[in-house]
């Protein structure tokens, strides 16, 4: 039977698979600041990179990037009232509940035993604007009962710019009685990251890249190479797109210690429109995470709300406090 | 053709009827046509009047962009977001936000237009922060907010959801405000406000009955009009998108400023109640109307909804 703490510690993993859901974003350079304001190359990398989509010369990876954008239903434009606006980026905030299963990594319970599989269910809350995102989980091992029983385990990981925390209850730590939130300084990096591996995240994120970003063919398949922007600079995004240009799979590699040197493998299919309310924002089904070879995630979208739900993300007062010590 | 086809196609036909009104309002008036290529705010050109006592004159009809009835984003503008022709700004955090400029592109049918003005409405990072036991509470508001709006039910508006008056009155001792109605999927009524510069101090809260514009009084804080407003309903929700309810205790202080022909509105929205701290909307944008022979013409009724044959929760 898996111990408590190898269930969080498996818990804590499939959250970085969760990355799936994650995106990668463009403003990582805002995260030095609560109050959302956006640093300067924040503002102006993703509106170039935009412009030079359009352009009748323009590159063919500006050209794949907007693509990929409409074909997402990131890229929108309306000409309702008789408007002749320019097609924008209109993905802020979303929210999806799914589930499925997480995998411990290494070594199995017991030796030659399979990889012990956790039934997981996930809540999602997230934002580009400011870069944030609520991750709910709850893993419950179902071998467990047999084994003399487990309580499911409930983790709730949040993080908003350069702040993250643990929460005891959705919005716990801003009003006096309603729960306690632990501030988890050292996991922002890994946090935001899951942010930018979302679909909507990468296009963003290869947009901010600007002239970084490269575009190759992979067994007839359109690929897009780029870094993250600060605090990922070293962290390289490898992008392959579907016939549709949908994003279908997601690599990210880094050497960097503080990322566990690792690679992240995040298959995306089943796009639709998966929201209650029809958005003509397309999102994937099923998301499959990998971690160094390791598969760590494997969900199923039951509901995913694309349009700009109500979500924020208010940065409790000791997790402030944390930050500045 | 199923039922439900038939009915979604009705109520998206519908969505964009309660368009027109506007775009009618405008031409009637002499306003600026509705075919704009950016929400950027006008720039102000010519002077300030001032009224014989030195402050400035807020005078005049404020529907030059034909679209701040009631505060209701028909179209793009005062929405939080500049659209410029290849640039584009969310107000609030001064994010640059990716922009494609207007090319030849495919045509849409109405819902696909619909979806995206609802999208780039909801976009912007400008949101009021409620205490966590309400956050549920918005969303479920939001999206059920074909029923749950009041404003669908042909209830006021109410401030400062109403947002910049379509046409102010000024005299010595008070304002007129004056919020037309209009008809269409979001149906509100004409409404005004008389309220008093003279000086005078708020009625106690608790001697007040709650209404949907509260008790307004306005004073000068040097050029800027600021109209300081208690005693409201809790039935009203204070912005255009987001479900966003209040209780009775809502504070609400406007602000408005006239520079030549345009006029900035701003509200801050104090509520301890319910919010987590005070909320100010991103600053609204008027323009005076250009022709000086304009007039409020007779708004649409209003007409309350069908909620029985609505098959979708898509909403503005």
């Amino acid at each position: 039977m898996l111990s408590r703490a190898r269930i969080t510690k498996l818990l804590a993993i499939g959250a970085m698979g969760i990355v799936a859901l994650a995106g990668l974003a463009f403003r990582a350079q805002g995260q030095q600041r609560n109050d959302s304001k956006p640093s300067v190359a924040a503002k102006t990398i993703p509106a170039k990179a935009a412009e030079s989509a359009t352009d009748p010369n323009t590159s063919e990876v500006a050209k794949t990037l907007k693509a990929a954008a409409e074909a997402v239903g990131l890229a929108r434009w309306s000409g309702v009232g008789g408007q002749k606006l320019p097609e924008v980026d209109v993905v802020n905030t979303m929210e999806l509940w799914a589930s499925g299963t997480t995998y411990g990594l290494g070594q199995p319970s017991k030796p030659g035993e399979p990889l012990t599989a956790l039934n997981t269910e996930v809540h999602v809350a997230l934002g580009y604007n400011p870069p944030a995102m609520r991750l709910e989980m709850t893993c419950t091992n179902p071998g467990a009962p047999a084994q003399g029983g487990a309580a499911p385990i409930h983790t709730i990981q949040v993080v908003r710019e350069n702040y993250a925390w643990d929460e005891s209850e959705i919005g716990a730590g801003l009003v006096p009685g309603k729960g306690t939130a632990t501030p988890t300084m050292a996991a922002v990096n890994n946090r935001l990251l899951r942010l930018w591996i979302l679909p909507y995240g990468v296009i963003k994120a290869a947009l901010a890249a600007g002239d970084k970003t490269k575009l190759s063919t992979e067994n007839g398949a359109t690929v897009l190479t780029f870094p993250l922007s600060k605090p990922f600079a070293d962290v390289m995004v490898k992008a392959t797109l579907d016939a549709q240009n949908m994003v279908a799979r997601v690599e990210t590699r880094t050497d960097n210690p503080k990322l566990g040197g690792m690679l992240t493998e995040t298959e995306y299919s089943d796009y639709a429109d998966h929201g209650e309310i029809a958005t003509d924002i397309k999102s994937p089904g099923h998301i499959v995470h990998k971690q160094n070879g390791h598969p760590v995630l494997d969900i199923h979208v039951k509901m995913w709300d694309a349009n700009n739900p109500y979500l924020v993300f208010p940065v409790p007062e000791n997790v402030k406090k944390a930050a500045a010590q | 053709m199923t039922h439900q086809f038939r009915f979604r196609r009705g109520i998206v036909t519908a969505a964009l009827l309660c368009l027109f009104p506007a775009t009618v309002f405008a031409q009637n008036n002499g306003g600026p046509r509705m075919d704009h290529e950016n929400t950027l705010p006008p720039t102000p050109t010519g002077p300030t009047p001032r009224t014989a006592d030195g402050h400035p004159d807020l005078t005049g009809l404020w529907n030059g962009l034909a679209d701040n009835l009631l505060g209701v984003p028909n179209q793009m503008h005062n929405v939080g977001i500049e659209v410029g022709t290849d640039t584009t700004r969310d107000i609030h955090s001064g994010i640059q936000v990716a922009t494609w400029p207007l090319q030849n592109r495919a045509r849409q049918n109405n819902e696909q237009n619909e979806r995206a003005a609802t999208l780039l409405r909801r976009m912007g990072s400008n949101r009021p922060i409620y205490k966590p036991q309400y956050w549920q509470r918005v969303k479920d508001f939001d999206a059920n907010s074909n029923e749950e709006d009041p404003s669908n039910n042909c209830m006021p508006a109410g401030v400062p959801r109403m947002g910049v008056p379509s046409y102010i009155a000024q005299t010595p001792t008070y304002l007129i405000f004056i919020y037309p109605g209009q008809g269409g999927l979001i149906a509100t009524a004409t409404s005004y406000r008389m309220i008093p510069t003279d000086g005078r101090k708020h009625t106690n809260l608790e001697d007040l009955d709650g209404t949907w514009n509260g008790e307004a009084i306005g004073h000068w804080e040097g050029d800027t009009m600021v109209v300081d407003t208690i005693g409201f309903n809790s039935t009203s929700w204070f912005d255009q998108l987001g479900g966003y309810f209040h209780s009775e205790n809502m504070h609400v202080i406007e602000r408005l400023h006239r520079d030549g022909n345009t006029l900035t509105w701003t509200a801050t929205i104090e509520d301890p109640d319910v919010l987590l701290e005070p909320w100010t909307t991103t600053p609204r944008v008027a323009l005076l109307n250009p022709d000086p022979k304009a007039i409020l013409l007779e708004s649409l009724p209003c007409s309350e909804r069908d909620f029985a044959h609505v098959v979708t929760k898509e909403h503005h």
